[in-house]
């Protein structure tokens, strides 16, 4: 889990050009909106691309982003129980 | 009494001055954006998510606002008062190919939302008003190359509402990502009635973007 988490990171930093973040300063508890790395709207369905794109998940419901969203740790879970590649 | 020259920044993928004095720097093309905003600006991580044409019109605003030593929150009057009126040849061309490539191939199409919002020229604007907080006008015009007497004319047209008081003016482009030129300059109202004075010091700043 530790290695998807870091790998994780590395993809969301790449993404969403977050140039002056390195992995090991995201917080895997912290919120990953509003306080913590301070993403907007854009970045949310940024998000929902990468999750796409990298792990096969189609996420029908933007919605539940809120949801998914919420930290790395609870990102990365949901990864791994629904990614289809 | 003599008027004084309007203050000025300069900006391509090999050069930068500020009232004619050149900056030092390293790097070239896109990265010589990153350098400026590292040396000279350093505290809007927005700046890493946009397209070429917003960086060079954000680092040209931000070396000219530092120049002038302006207030970044200025009155509410001063905010409601300052317009932005940019010009370019190629307006979005560039993040319209960056976006179209992530739609290119069927069996590999994400379309990129943070690629997609800067296919329209008048983001940069966008981008210097949320900044500086500025609630004025803001216009980007396409034309195949600047030309002091049109901008001139574009800006004394700008002044006619009664609420703007100064206009950042100023050319921006961007071709290609590592392909930029940009001029940039605040006219006040007061400089507005004389165009042919306002002509004349656009064309300067033109002759030197065009000779770098």
């Amino acid at each position: 889990m530790e290695e998807m988490i870091l790998k994780l990171k590395q993809e969301i930093i790449e993404v969403l050009n977050l140039e002056d973040i390195k992995p090991e300063e995201i917080d895997n508890d912290a919120p990953l909106f509003g306080e913590g790395l301070g993403l907007d709207s854009i970045d949310a369905l940024e998000l929902i691309v990468l999750m796409e794109k990298n792990y096969g998940i189609k996420l029908q419901d933007p919605a539940k982003g809120k949801e998914i969203f919420k930290s790395i740790n609870v990102m990365a879970d949901y990864i791994q129980k629904n990614r289809t590649r | 009494m003599e008027r004084r020259e309007l203050d000025f920044v300069v900006l391509n993928q090999g050069y930068v001055s500020v009232n004619g004095r050149e900056l030092e720097h390293e790097a070239s093309g896109n990265a010589l954006l990153t350098e400026l905003y590292r040396n000279h600006i350093a505290d809007w991580p927005k700046f890493f998510k946009m397209d070429t044409l917003s960086k060079a019109g954000f680092v040209a605003s931000e070396l000219l606002i530092k120049e002038l030593g302006e207030h970044r929150l200025g009155s509410e009057e001063f905010a409601q008062g300052r317009a932005i009126v940019l010009f370019g040849a190629t307006a979005s061309l560039c993040a319209d190919r960056n976006y179209q490539e992530t739609i290119q191939d069927k069996d590999n199409y994400y379309p990129s939302p943070a690629l997609f919002v800067y296919t329209l020229p008048n983001i940069v604007t966008g981008e210097i008003a949320i900044r500086n907080h500025w609630r004025g006008e803001t216009s980007f015009y396409v034309t195949e190359a600047p030309d002091a007497a049109q901008m001139a004319f574009h800006l004394a047209c700008a002044f006619q509402d009664q609420v703007t008081d100064s206009i950042l003016a100023g050319w921006v482009d961007s071709s290609r990502n590592d392909d930029f030129q940009a001029f940039m300059t605040v006219v006040r109202r007061e400089d507005a009635a004389d165009t042919g004075w306002i002509e004349g010091q656009l064309k300067r700043m033109i002759n030197i973007l065009n000779n770098k």
